[in-house]
């Protein structure tokens, strides 16, 4: 008798679940993360515009269709100045097949007179942008440098590493993945 | 106070969370091993080799799925980045561990499972609050007025659901009162988290969706339900024929 019962209780169980399963699908994927912009994986990369030292600018957006490597940085922190060779080395890698590197320095908690003789020192290629007034840093909900965001060819994060320095194999994997 | 939280343990801090968590269960676990019949002793291997093979594991599996990355730089696979890893690859390997080392030690399978059981409870609990410390397995939108701010929306704290939930959990299977047969332990955990994670699904806004809308973490909890079900069956006619 009680097996009976305890088998019967399972079964309800059971059927709860599949009843709660077709009870919360989400049948016009309006829960999903993708049609909001946030700097967390899953969702659109938040737009910016951004000056060049050179006095140009860059928005993100424009460079929809491509895959994009957002790095947030600053010339004092050191797994910063550790991961620029290896992201200058995979950006020349993997340019022609439609990477473009961001490399937004936090200005606002940096020198702009030290971003030039860095960028020197370290032969970098890819745009530099001057973030003075905290615009991506807030955005981005920046709260540890390095931090870098993988972008598809959509728009959409694809991985967010915070922390560094990055190694060579990890940017590897993660603009392979964002170039597909 | 849940930004200041946030604050404290963001990436790359939020993995002490999970150290802090599977030290106290390894404390809680050690305490009451010798009740299911696994000596401190051969449960402190146990978990130092699992764990071992966890790390290594997850770190080799990776490098040899992703093997063109570091043919450029081998050296690499040393580093100190936690993000070259495979969890599920790694977790298989310490699994595998395991198994050969309860073998070698003729430590009982239901057993061995049963005393790990507090680990995996605190664990659970320490993953939750890694995501909320991170701000992933994010809720979807809400109004409630118990609603947090994450990712430019007010989204229900489905992170704090999970916490809840496995709080409650480790509550039941610690300070249970009745003795259980072998294996009943780990199964009621597993079947009650699969429970858990089935119902606190839906609030989330992350789902990897299937068939037409159907939250496929459902559908895979709804499963392990069945199974854990099953083999309780399973368990209790061995038992009443012994």
């Amino acid at each position: 008798m009680l097996a009976l019962k305890r088998r019967l209780a399972y079964i309800f169980i059971l059927l709860l679940g599949l009843a709660w399963i077709l009870l919360s699908a989400d049948k016009n994927a309006a829960s999903f993360a993708g049609t909001t912009a946030a700097p967390q994986v899953g969702f659109l990369a938040p737009d910016f515009s951004l000056p060049t030292p050179d006095g140009d600018s860059i928005r993100l957006s424009d460079l929809r269709g491509q895959a994009v490597l957002v790095n947030l940085w600053a010339t004092w922190c050191p797994p910063c100045r550790a991961e620029m060779p290896a992201i200058e080395k995979i950006y020349n890698e993997y340019k022609d097949d439609g990477l473009v590197v961001l490399a937004v320095n936090m200005t606002y908690q940096d020198s702009a007179s030290a971003v030039m003789p860095f960028v020197q020192e370290h032969g970098l290629t890819f745009p530099i942008l001057l973030d003075e007034s905290a615009l991506v840093g807030r955005a981005y909900q920046l709260r540890s440098l390095p931090s870098s965001f993988f972008i598809t060819r959509e728009g959409i994060i694809n991985e967010v590493v915070i922390g560094g320095p990055m190694a060579e194999a990890l940017l590897r994997t993660r603009v392979e993945e964002i170039l597909k | 106070m849940i930004e200041s939280f946030r604050a404290l343990f963001a990436p790359p801090r939020d993995i002490l969370l999970l150290a802090a968590a599977l030290w106290i269960g390894l404390a809680f676990a050690e305490k009451r091993s010798e009740r299911h019949g696994v000596s401190k002793d051969a449960f402190n291997n146990l978990v130092f080799y699992s764990l071992f093979g966890y790390l290594l594991g997850g770190r080799i599996l990776f490098a040899l799925a992703n093997y063109s990355a570091f043919t450029d730089s081998p050296l690499n696979i040393f580093s100190l980045n936690t993000d070259l890893f495979d969890p599920i690859g790694g977790l298989f390997i310490a699994v595998l561990v395991g198994m050969i080392y309860g073998k070698k030690q003729n430590l009982s399978f239901w057993n061995t499972l049963d005393a790990l059981t507090p680990i995996f409870a605190t664990l659970a609990i320490g993953l939750h609050l890694s995501h909320l410390a991170a701000g992933t397995a994010f809720g979807s939108p809400t109004t409630l007025p118990w609603g947090i701010d994450l990712w430019n929306a007010t989204r229900h704290p489905t992170q704090i659901y999970e916490m809840i939930a496995s709080l409650a959990i480790f509550a039941l299977i610690w300070f249970r009162k009745t003795e259980l047969s072998p294996g009943t332990l780990f199964l009621n955990f597993t079947a009650l988290t699969a429970g858990a994670r089935l119902f606190l699904e839906a609030f989330r806004g992350d789902s990897t969706l299937i068939f037409g809308g159907f939250r496929l973490a459902q559908v895979a909890a709804w499963a392990v339900l069945v199974i854990c079900i099953v083999l309780k069956q399973v368990n209790r006619q061995k038992e009443s024929i012994n």
